[in-house]
């Protein structure tokens, strides 16, 4: 049974997983602010102060003792600098404490393979879309590749600053969602595809414009919707055209849209690929992903010792050999 | 039904993201006709935006490039209907599939050739917006040719002919993983030799580009 530490950016998760896969617990609370965005070392405090508390509530959850847990896997990245150490010092700790095994996880991978739980995908195109990343993932060669990203802003990233800009509380994007069902009509915005990667601050900029232009909050949310929905769908398109995979995965925060949901739904029609959309508690950025992904790594023979458990705030997603799949 | 510039008969050579390839005889000779075809997830403003103005794209660029030197398919007719494109069919395989046979000398040479290739559509202000090494047919005599030219846009800034290499690299990185260091070697060699000096703030900012989407 393993205890998976997130705390990669803004939220700080503990969760709980047997060895087959069952979540037993999974807590988590998210940063939010009262205004602006998201500050490294404010949000690392916040780590660091409820951390401890979160961790004792995800073992109470999950019915178990602290005695039971015999894996501790922690997010090691990628992520902000501040926040990813308190977590792994918290991690160091509970592993000395307990005498069990530590295990890094990348962020990123941990997100495909709960889904891939959830799903019971074996070998999906992934579709991440957080508010600090945007990328179309795909198993080749021994690694997690990403073969469609953002070259500039994440689309959670570029949704929550629009909504600032418009009055709209962090994080933004449900109540663009919200806002955008009521438009009407649509303004052109730039469509920014390059290859199977994407660009989002063009439109972040033309989306600004049309407000100061005093164009109504739900056709600007309605246009940007479809435009940078549109975008995905077609860099996640290519990459399934171009891996011949048959299965379409989306998960990360803003795969709580129920636009997006349906865009992509159609996309996997289009390609005769099984879609799944992860449930909103699995789909966010939360312990239980952390832990199971550790469990995956540490029987295929990885764990690290304390010595070396550094953190990695720009790993990549296809840096790591991904030892527990076959390809 | 959607209906084609005027097919007497069809095969489906390729489907890709956007389109689907069709092998046609007319006139008789075999050649290749593109379709793109409505996607009903869009948002039908944005879909038939996209299908104009690919097809727009793609039939301007593939006559604009060969005047630049670089081998593409010749345009025959549109249909503006069906947003299709009657082209030549190139016969060759993609060096996509040849680079994972070939050995290493014969993929270094293409791989040279392509980035002269691409240097030649930079100096003529096109970019690509598309350069994987799907979109690349080496022929029987293997010359190389550039195909699918929707993504393509001309009055190219630094910035955007630096985009195109930074998508050859990712274009390597998830696809040839494993010869990805001397394949990209050889693009920048050959597109050096093709651009010189002016190369260097392209390859500088190609760099950068590639800090910027990441986390920090």
């Amino acid at each position: 049974m393993c205890l998976g530490l997130e705390g990669t950016a803004h939220s700080f998760g503990a969760g709980v997983v047997t060895d087959d896969g069952k979540v037993l617990s999974n807590v988590w609370d998210m940063l939010s602010p009262r205004e602006g965005g998201i500050h490294p070392r404010e949000a690392s405090r916040h780590h660091a102060e409820l951390g401890p508390s979160i961790v004792k509530q995800a073992i109470e959850k999950a019915g178990v003792q602290p005695q039971d847990v015999d894996l501790i896997a922690f997010s090691r990245g990628p992520g902000l600098g501040p926040c990813l150490r308190v977590t792994a010092t918290i991690a160091r700790t509970l592993s000395l404490h307990l005498g069990v095994p530590l295990v890094g996880v990348n962020h990123c991978v941990a997100h495909v393979e709960i889904g891939c739980l959830e799903s019971g995908f074996q070998d999906p195109v992934t579709v991440y879309v957080s508010g600090g990343n945007t990328q179309i993932i795909a198993f080749a060669g021994q690694r997690f590749r990403t073969f469609g990203e953002t070259l500039d802003i994440a689309i959670g990233n570029m949704l929550d600053t629009l909504g600032r800009e418009i009055g709209m509380r962090f994080p933004a994007g449900p109540t663009i969602e919200r806002e955008a069902r009521r438009g009407e009509r649509y303004y052109q915005l730039p469509y920014s595809v390059k290859g199977m990667d994407l660009s989002y601050s063009g439109m972040l900029t033309a989306a600004k414009r049309l407000y100061q232009e005093g164009i109504p909050i739900p056709d600007i949310c309605h246009s940007v919707q479809e435009t940078a929905f549109g975008m995905l769908a077609e860099i996640a398109e290519r990459a399934i055209a171009h891996t011949k995979k048959r299965e379409l995965l989306l998960t990360g925060g803003v795969a709580r849209n129920n636009r997006l949901t349906e865009i992509l739904k159609g996309v996997a029609q289009r390609h005769s690929a099984r879609f799944h959309r992860v449930s909103p508690p699995l789909a966010g950025d939360q312990g239980a992903m952390i832990a199971w992904t550790g469990i995956l790594q540490f029987k295929a023979g990885d764990h690290l010792q304390v010595p070396e458990s550094h953190v990695l705030p720009k790993w990549r997603t296809d840096e790591q050999d991904i030892i527990w799949r076959r390809g | 039904m959607e209906e084609g510039v005027g097919v007497v008969n069809e095969e489906i050579w390729a489907l890709g993201a956007e389109s689907v390839i069709l092998r046609v005889r007319r006139w008789g000779r075999t050649l290749i006709e593109k379709r793109r075809r409505a996607k009903p997830y869009l948002l039908p403003e944005i879909d038939s935006l996209l299908r104009r103005q690919r097809t727009n794209r793609e039939c301007r660029m593939l006559n604009r490039v060969r005047r630049l030197g670089v081998r593409a398919p010749t345009v025959y007719a549109v249909d503006w209907s069906s947003y299709s494109i009657l082209m030549d069919f190139v016969q060759g395989e993609q060096l996509k599939v040849i680079a994972q046979t070939c050995s290493d000398d014969d993929l270094m040479d293409l791989c040279k050739e392509f980035g002269r290739m691409l240097g030649l559509l930079h100096t003529g202000g096109v970019v690509h917006g598309d350069p994987t090494t799907s979109n690349i047919i080496v022929d029987p005599q293997r010359r190389l040719w550039l195909v699918d030219f929707g993504l393509a846009e001309w009055n190219a800034t630094v910035e955007m002919m630096a985009v195109d290499l930074h998508l050859v690299r990712r274009t390597l990185e998830t696809t040839h993983w494993d010869r990805q260091e001397i394949m990209l070697d050889a693009v920048l060699q050959g597109y050096w030799d093709q651009m010189a000096s002016s190369a260097d703030e392209i390859l500088s900012r190609m760099e950068e580009i590639r800090e910027r989407g990441r986390y920090h």
